[in-house]
């Protein structure tokens, strides 16, 4: 009878889910650690299924305490190790899920061009190496759809606009980089790089989150 | 119901409908920022808004090109209320939007709950993104370990193991409420705490305590603040 040893990953995976609560960006996906977690529980599991394969479906737990004890574990350990990886995904899917909800394109800011862009989100990793898993793509991919269709639906609102109460309709805005010329309900505006304008706060709000322009207060 | 409330019932009346809806949304906005869990939908109250924001966005483009100073000024002021307005109702919606990522399971539960009631907690869109996400993410979950694990530990809402996987927000989390009428004696569970509400009084109490007077959840004998 042995109790397989089999807590030492995981407070690591831990620790970096909390770590990744504290940075601004992504660090890349541990997938090797996950992998090797997954390795765990289905050991685990086939030690509890050989554990139970003598008796044939008729395991009485108070007959051999000692047995079930190394079952609890057992149990307990696959337990700990699955909440241990969702929490762990689950704190990365948020942080993707900020991602697109802040209009930062993480997809392309993780291709290597994009650093930089967006105030210092999505960069910091300048490897040429994608920190996300490719599920963790595929995820984005389709929330960034779901959220764009869910938009749709409040095309008035503007859901992913500022949370600020707005205080003035017209701020000032310094442009930062070109962006072109844009159209607004007074006219069209040829945005280039350091001039300054006072704008509407609605028609710009994009620019501002994209980094583009600057508001002045 | 004395001479306040008589009296509180005519102010009410007397007021236009536009500035009670103004009130009405600020009044869910401020409860659905304070209350751990979602309250229900106001459809009516958001259709009648929705409505108006409509037909202000389309008064401002109509009349952009009017050069007049008059007419323009107005128009500032009535895109300033809009954008406030906007703001209102993106912030209550962010606020739902919130609860509703935060507690899937749970809320599904409850809305499915709620949907033979005259009040469903979620409005269709609500409802549609959160389960879309819900299978977005046990699909990312599963396509990342779980479809590796044994078959016994695949689940979402496994509820053995004396844990709950569902979770849950703090009913017990501690609300600031002013009441607006009399509310009589509140017990509060768990403790043996009692004591009486009367309008006007503001307290801080447990959410779960207050509940059934509360805006959106209850009578509306009682706002969050």
């Amino acid at each position: 009878m042995y109790i397989r040893v089999c807590l030492t990953n995981n407070p690591r995976k831990v620790q970096n889910a909390k770590r990744t609560l504290a940075l601004p960006h992504l660090p890349p996906y541990a997938s090797e650690l996950t992998r090797s977690i997954i390795r765990e529980v289905r050991d685990l599991d086939k030690d509890v299924s050989s554990i139970l394969a003598p008796y044939s479906g008729s395991f009485n737990p108070s007959a051999s305490p000692e047995t079930a004890c190394a079952l609890l574990v057992n149990h307990l350990c696959m337990r700990r190790n699955k909440r241990c990886l969702l929490a762990y995904h689950k704190v990365r899917s948020d942080k993707l899920e900020e991602y697109c909800w802040e209009g930062v394109d993480v997809l392309e800011a993780q291709g290597g061009q994009g650093n930089g862009e967006g105030g210092g989100m999505g960069s910091g990793n300048g490897k040429d190496e994608s920190s996300l898993s490719p599920e963790e793509e595929e995820y984005v991919r389709q929330y960034s759809d779901l959220l764009a269709a869910y938009k749709g639906r409040w095309t008035d609102i503007d859901l992913t606009g500022t949370l600020e109460p707005p205080r003035d309709l017209f701020i000032d805005v310094r442009v930062m980089k070109d962006a072109g010329e844009i159209q607004t309900e007074y006219g069209s505006i040829m945005l280039t790089k350091n001039s300054q304008f006072y704008v509407r706060q609605g028609d710009v709000e994009r620019l501002i989150t994209q980094g583009y322009l600057q508001r002045l207060s | 119901m004395d001479i306040d409330d008589l009296l509180a019932e005519v102010a009410v009346d007397s007021t236009p409908p536009e500035t009670r809806d103004l009130q009405e949304l600020t009044r869910c906005w401020v409860a659905e920022r304070v209350a751990p869990e979602i309250l229900p939908w106001p459809s009516d109250l958001m259709d009648r808004v929705l409505e108006r924001i409509r037909r202000q966005i389309e008064l401002v483009e109509d009349q952009t090109g009017n050069m007049d100073p008059k007419t323009n000024f107005k128009l500032i002021i009535i895109q300033t209320e809009l954008e406030r307005f906007k703001f209102l109702v993106r912030s209550f919606l962010r606020a739902r939007m919130k609860k509703i990522d935060a507690h899937p399971i749970h809320i599904l539960a409850q809305h499915t709950a709620s949907t033979s009631t005259f009040a469903p907690l979620l409005s269709p869109s609500e409802l549609q993104y959160m389960t879309s996400h819900q299978s977005l993410l046990s699909n990312h979950y599963s396509s990342s370990f779980l479809s590796q694990f044994p078959a016994s530990l695949q689940r979402l809402d496994d509820t053995t193991g004396g844990i709950s996987m569902v979770d849950k927000p703090d009913e017990d989390k501690a609300v600031f409420v002013r009441a607006m009428k009399d509310v009589g004696d509140i017990f509060v569970e768990g403790t043996d705490r009692r004591f009486e509400m009367k309008r006007g009084d503001v307290w801080v109490v447990r959410w779960s305590a207050v509940r059934r007077w509360s805006v959106g959840t209850g009578t509306g004998d009682v706002e969050l603040i």
